[in-house]
């Protein structure tokens, strides 16, 4: 845009109409000319800034993208079992304990009892096998019958039962419980330690 | 076996510093160098009042006042053994105990049967588990021959199991002649037959 002197049109102006009115008539046009020159975007510096930054911006940007992805391809972390690592306090040697060594009768009983009760667990799991062996044979005779009644009947009766597992019972106590019994209160606070991948 | 293969524990160790304190203050007669509020509580103390506490408690007996007086009708029997059900049925024109039964009704399978029979002795809001849609044995019998048709030479009993969940059954409208036994005492109320088929399927 041409820079129009603001001192040279406010005397021309004046000068062609009425003499009195040229001072108001001059600062009334300078002030607005001065106004639309500000409002006007004057495209030198700002422009250039903002190209830049945003640049600048978008690199930024992509090195921490490549950051987080070279974190994400290492290898996970393996969550420790807890149960495997001895804490290093149980390592230490007063904790030895200082007992007399095992006498030879001792040993002997041992080593008999050990002897007699795997044979008695062969006979329980010998005895049990074969219960379940008798169970199964019964159950298949009457199905066998079943099938002569009807045939129905016998396929209603093979169906599988969807409601039977999961099967939960509790088993007998080894003492009833008492009646009256108030068991002590006490609190219960979980500090297990849970890992995230 | 568990002392060997194990170390000291934090309580034992702390037992035994205590007693070496004690032992160390005894012969060397302190003058109360460490305050007397410090250790207040020994750990002998404390295996003391547990042990007290112990003898105190006192669990129920695992035989009950029904196995006393051998009431055979009542559930809290042989609490180490399963008791099964056995009600007096008349069949024909006779008395018989027999495990709980009822005729099929076509239309319905065996195991519906099955849950009729347990609702009728039991009452209608039991819980109890059915295993499984298949019979787990069965008896025949042949109709003395006064009662035999054409058709109906003999009958069929299918058997299921069941596990009882709930321990009340105080809805139940149980006639005056029902008993609940273990194995061995069902000798003593079936017939023979019966009996011997029954025992095949029943464990324990």
């Amino acid at each position: 845009t041409s820079r129009i002197s603001p001192h040279a049109l406010s005397s021309s102006s004046s000068s062609s109409w009425l003499p009195q009115a040229a001072p108001s008539r001059g600062s009334h046009w300078e002030t607005s000319l001065l106004a639309a020159r500000a409002s006007l975007p004057t495209r030198a510096q700002p422009k250039k800034k903002k190209k830049v930054d945003v640049k600048k911006e978008q690199a930024q940007k992509d090195r921490m993208k490549k950051k987080i992805r070279k974190l994400e391809k290492a290898a996970p972390e393996m969550i420790p079992i807890e149960d495997f690592i001895t804490p290093l306090k149980y390592s230490e040697s007063n904790r030895a304990r200082s007992l007399p060594p095992l006498s030879f009768e001792e040993t002997e009983r041992r080593v008999l009892l050990m002897k007699k009760w795997c044979l008695f667990k062969q006979n329980q799991d010998k005895a049990e096998k074969a219960a379940i062996q008798a169970l199964v044979e019964a159950q298949q005779e009457a199905l066998k019958e079943l099938r002569l009644e009807s045939e129905e009947l016998y396929q209603a009766a093979i169906r599988r039962d969807e409601g039977l597992f999961p099967f939960e019972r509790d088993g007998p106590d080894y003492t009833p419980p008492l009646p009256g019994y108030d068991p002590p209160e006490g609190k219960c606070v979980d500090i297990t330690k849970v890992y995230t991948q | 076996i568990e002392l060997e293969k194990s170390q000291y524990s934090d309580h034992e160790i702390r037992k035994m510093e205590e007693e070496e304190k004690l032992r160390r203050r005894k012969e060397s007669m302190y003058d109360d160098d460490e305050a007397p509020g410090k250790t207040v509580i020994m750990a002998q103390d404390l295996e003391d009042k547990w042990e007290q506490k112990l003898l105190r408690f006192k669990p129920a007996s695992r035989i009950t006042d029904a196995d006393k007086k051998n009431n055979r009708t009542s559930l809290d029997r042989k609490l180490d053994r399963n008791l099964m059900l056995l009600v007096k049925q008349k069949i024909g024109n006779q008395e018989l105990w027999l495990l709980p039964q009822v005729e099929w009704q076509p239309g319905e399978t065996l195991r519906s049967t099955a849950e009729r029979a347990m609702a009728m002795f039991l009452g209608d809001h039991i819980q109890a588990k059915i295993l499984g849609n298949a019979p787990y044995g069965i008896y025949k019998y042949k109709f003395p021959r006064a009662i035999r048709t054409e058709d109906n030479v003999g009958a069929k009993v299918f058997f299921f199991k069941a596990f009882l969940q709930s321990d009340d059954l105080s809805q139940a409208e149980l006639k005056k002649d029902y008993l609940w036994v273990t194995k061995d005492e069902l000798g003593d109320y079936l017939k023979s037959e019966y009996l011997k088929k029954v025992n095949r399927f029943l464990l324990d």
